[in-house]
């Protein structure tokens, strides 16, 4: 009876805010106009930074940029080579070496020592590795600058290697690699990649105990010989300095760093062939299913890049995009669901679809997000979702300079990638030339679901429907090799 | 109003000279003004490109939640994206009518299923399908994902909103020439917002809660450590709430929550970037001024009662283990609060802080370890807080056995005057790497305002972690790392799972 009550008593309060009136005044809001009314002041100019350019006696190419604003100090050295130079059999040595070549110390100081050196100015010299790419960056305060950059250039040219450190990175690896089914996400991500583009190719393959376990400091070396040397190197650096006096600075400190290979090869090719398909990965301990679906996508080089980005961006970019407003806010499915073209600089990526359901509607919320694909390709898309879409991208560009950071990371991506300098000016042209009839052209051509590979991370026992109704499935192993 | 802190030690003379020259620079960057409905506004110019960042903080989070309703705050921040009586509908008249139907047939289902046993099940069934309809009626009136698309189109960038213990946030940036739409559109949306799409988004925020906690093995690990640290206080619920709650949220209950918390003088904005201050005040009136002033919330709170004993939770996973090792600390207001910094510093930070030292580098028996000064929030008493992801081959035991001789070395000795000074240099470098961005210092400053009455405190903090010497460091230690007030979480998993890399060492 109480309950009862209560409830009426709520029911009257619900309606009862309803029909009230809206509490701003009347001549108040007389005055707001409505958003489509307001009229823009043209927006001030963009000022693009143009960092100072050279190549140092050794080869090494170099930029500067001077920002006054904080009184900090970073740099980037870019380094042709990747992951996807690691032997077939010595996987994970190219991640090795880039951590130990920090960690393990130079030839005066040892790795710890570095550390406690750095932090004691709140300094970070950092190396890492990418897939077709590897870096060393450094930050600190610009009090500090010619700290850093003697460390910076002691850990670049003179590494050590110290086998205690190597043989920390490798129980730390093989420790990662033994939780690497843990987060469903991951292995949903990791698994898409190894399906598109095949397990055997350093695009695609995972790295094992077996690998690490062969992996010797003298295989350390011999990869930093091969690729860590000046004229494979790019080097900016910007902040809180005098561009002219660290130009001097960077010439006499890389004086003695002559040392010369030959030119580094191109990336090996992908040879991806389409493996349509769901692969279903058994996870027990999670109430949702993480999927992924993806197929082999394109280069930035792509003449139809603006188009396939507007498409894709309609398809599954933002809160206003297809999969947004038809998986989640009307059909409630997801909480996480989107898609992205992935184009890269110099090879095919991989166009993904990612998402997580609860567990009882995987095949339903599978099934509704390929219908959407379908419907991108059979569908010119609306005069409205492409402005939108295209307002979006343009509205948005002054972003890409927002920060002096970014406008020189860019130049660097686009020297080391061999793109031409006004590349984003072109591809913003290109985007608002971008019609309904391309949007529908470059899907159908290049996003055909039949093509799709559906990775399903999730509790099988709790599927409402089975995934048979997706496709054929596979199951994937997740067991881990000793 | 301004507190000052000119007593510095000496060898950071230097150090903290530059910081207050760094907040003086900033002093004239930044504009402040109180609407007379009591909402606070701080502009920071910076106009080195036409952007700006918008942040609007709420002073109410998911401890605000009413009782039986945890994770209500998130679901009215899910909200607060859905328009307003002129933003995302075809007929707002017909809406209302719609939504208000979508009620009363959800009244009386509730009413039939409130009879429990003696419920007809028949009843039920049609109930159920009537509030299908209701709710299809009036999802079929909107104009989907409008407050979305108009920002998104207009260049917003990173536009999104959380909500955390203590507070809730929404952000974005815009182009600077767009201002006035930001203005327009965030006004807008606090004065007259319409929970369209009520119970679709029920079943999104239901997903969120699956995602990030229920299908994370440490979600589910720290959400059983804070229902085990804290017996009574809200801070033992994560932000999200729990699952039987959400499933039972009513549109009245989040309208009712927004119409007690979402008061101006209990929200606070930070713009930052190329704005001129006296348009960003002639507009902050024109838009902002139409927000009624109500009385600020009453902030009845639960308070934790004193811990008496060690507290323990194991939660079964087949992951690998993970470990997490939390202590009762005063609030973020207490005198100790600087020294409880440094010392967290102290333990973890960077490759020199004690826990990397001994566990991750030297004994090699964790993969990653550390420490968090505050956990989950600071606004009312928390938690100090280690993390352990043990190496395979060593068991949660061994780490969690290392870090209590670690956390006794520190109440034992006091740390050397280098790991103070070193602790010291990257607290300051810190805050000036926060004012790096944008959205970085709209965000900091409005934080800070909250939180202490003056946004400054982002640069006299500094001043007192200055103050702090390695006795305090050692005081703070004994002080609260003590068993009495531990909680000790972990994972264990069934004997199953073998250690795959026993010989990796």
């Amino acid at each position: 009876m109480t309950r009862r009550r209560l409830l009426f008593v709520f029911a009257l309060a619900a309606v009862a805010f309803a029909q009230a009136p809206a509490p701003a005044p009347v001549p108040a809001t007389a005055a707001i106009p409505a958003y489509k009314d307001l009229k823009y002041p043209p927006l001030h100019q963009i000022k693009i930074p143009e960092p100072i350019a050279f190549t140092l006696p050794n080869g090494m190419k170099v930029f500067l940029l001077e920002d006054h604003e904080l009184p900090v100090f970073n740099g980037l050295a870019l380094v042709r080579t990747g992951n996807l130079f690691d032997p077939a059999d010595k996987r994970g040595l190219s991640s090795i070496m880039a951590d130990v070549l920090r960690s393990g110390g130079t030839r005066e100081k040892t790795g710890d020592q570095i550390d406690e050196e750095l932090e004691n100015i709140a300094a970070s010299v950092e190396s890492s590795m990418g897939e077709t790419s590897a870096s060393i960056s450094f930050s600190g305060l610009s009090e500090s600058s010619d700290r850093i950059l003697r460390i910076f250039h002691g850990v670049l040219t003179g590494p050590e290697f110290r086998q205690d450190k190597i043989d920390l990175t490798i129980t730390q690896m093989h420790s990662g690699l033994d939780r690497r089914n843990d987060d469903p996400q991951g292995i949903a991500e990791r698994e898409i990649a190894s399906i598109v583009y095949g397990r055997e190719n350093s695009y695609g393959w995972t790295v094992e105990h077996e690998h690490l376990a062969r992996i010797k400091r003298e295989d350390l070396q011999a990869f930093y010989r091969r690729y860590y040397f000046p004229k494979n190197i790019q080097l900016a650096v910007y902040g809180d300095f005098s561009a002219p006096a660290m130009r001097a600075k960077l010439e006499a400190l890389f004086a003695d760093w002559k040392v010369e290979q030959p030119a580094v090869p191109a990336f090996p090719a992908v040879t991806a062939k389409p493996a349509p398909g769901a692969f279903l990965a058994e996870k027990s301990d999670v109430t949702q299913t993480f999927f992924t679906m993806g197929l082999l996508g394109g280069t930035l080089r792509d003449p139809d890049y603006p188009a396939l980005e507007v498409a894709t961006n309609i398809l599954g970019s933002g809160f206003t995009s297809r999969l947004m407003s038809q998986i989640r806010t009307k059909m409630g499915l997801a909480y996480s669901i989107g898609a992205g073209w992935g184009a890269a600089y110099d090879h095919p990526g991989i166009f993904r679809i990612v998402g997580s359901t609860k567990s009882a509607s995987t095949a339903d919320a599978l099934l509704a997000v390929r219908a959407e694909v379908e419907k991108m390709r059979t569908t010119e898309v609306t005069e409205q979702e492409l402005r939108t879409a295209k307002d979006t991208v343009l509205n948005s560009f002054v972003f890409f300079f927002d920060s002096p950071s970014k406008t020189l990371n860019r130049l660097m991506n686009y020297e080391y990638y061999g793109y031409p300098k006004d590349f984003l000016f072109e591809y913003q042209k290109k985007i608002a030339a971008v019609t309904r009839a391309d949007v529908l052209r470059v899907f159908r051509e290049r996003a055909n679901p039949a093509n799709l590979s559906i990775v399903a991370v999730g509790n099988p026992q709790d599927f409402g429907k089975p995934l048979t109704g997706v496709g054929k499935v596979e199951k994937i192993d997740l067991s881990i090799p000793k | 109003m301004r507190p000052r802190f000119l007593l510095l030690l000496l060898p950071c003379l230097l150090a903290a000279q530059s910081v207050s020259d760094l907040q003086k620079s900033f002093e004239k960057k930044v504009t402040e003004f109180t609407l007379a409905n009591g909402l606070h506004f701080i502009v920071i110019e910076r106009h080195d490109a036409p952007v700006v960042s918008f942040h609007t903080y709420l002073n109410v989070g998911s401890v605000d939640d009413p009782g039986g309703q945890t994770g209500l705050a998130h679901m009215f921040e899910h909200m607060a994206f859905k328009g307003t009586s002129t933003i995302g509908t075809k007929n707002w008249v017909a809406e209302k009518a719609a939504l208000a139907a979508v009620e009363q047939v959800y009244n009386r289902l509730e009413a039939e299923r409130g009879r429990g046993t003696r419920a007809d099940a028949k009843k039920v069934d049609a109930l159920q399908m009537e509030l299908a309809a209701a709710i299809e009626k009036a999802d079929s009136l909107v104009e989907p994902n409008e407050y979305d698309r108009v920002v998104e189109s207009n260049g917003g960038a990173d536009m999104n909103a959380s909500t955390a213990e203590d507070s809730t946030n929404y952000f974005y940036s815009f182009p600077s020439n767009r201002i006035e739409l930001w203005f327009l559109m965030e006004s807008t949306r606090f004065l007259d917002p319409v929970f369209r799409e009520f119970y679709k988004e029920r079943d999104v925020v239901r997903e969120e809660r699956r995602m990030r906690v229920e299908s994370s093995s440490q979600g589910k690990l720290v959400e059983a450590m804070l229902a085990t640290a804290y017996s009574a206080h809200p801070y033992r619920n994560m932000p999200g709430g729990w699952a039987g709650d959400i499933e039972h949220f009513r549109r009245p209950d989040a309208e009712r929550f927004y119409r007690q918390y979402y008061v101006p003088a209990n929200m606070t904005i930070g713009i930052a970037g190329d704005v001129n201050p006296v348009e960003a005040r002639r507009m902050a009136k024109k838009y902002f001024g139409r927000l009624p002033a109500r009385p600020l919330p009453s902030r009845y709170r639960t308070d934790e009662p004193v811990q008496e004993g060690e507290k323990r939770v194991a939660v079964a996973s087949p992951a690998q283990p993970f470990l997490v090792i939390a202590y009762k600390r005063p609030d973020r207001h207490s005198p100790d609060s600087a020294a409880i910094d440094v010392l967290d510093a102290v333990l973890s930070d960077g490759r020199t802080g004690l826990i990397f030292k001994d566990m991750v580098r030297d004994k090699q028996i964790a993969l990653g370890a550390g420490s968090q000064s505050e956990f989950p929030g600071g606004k009312y008493p928390s938690l100090f807080l280690f993390y352990v992801a043990p190496g395979t081959g060593h068991s949660v035991e061994e780490n969690e056995q290392e870090l209590y001789k670690i956390i006794d070395q520190v109440k034992a000795a006091t740390v050397d005057a280098e790991t103070l000074q070193r602790v010291k240099t990257k607290l300051r470098a810190g805050l000036i790497r926060k004012l790096a961005s944008n959205s970085g210092l709209a965000s900091e400053l409005c934080s800070y305002y909250v939180a202490y009455g003056d946004w400054r405190k982002l640069f006299t903090e500094l001043d007192e972690y200055n103050k702090v010497t390695a006795e305090d460091v050692q005081r703070v230690a004994k002080m609260y790392l003590v068993p009495e007030h531990r909680t000790v979480a972990y994972t264990y998993g069934p004997p199953s799972v073998p250690a795959q890399n026993g010989d990796g060492k």
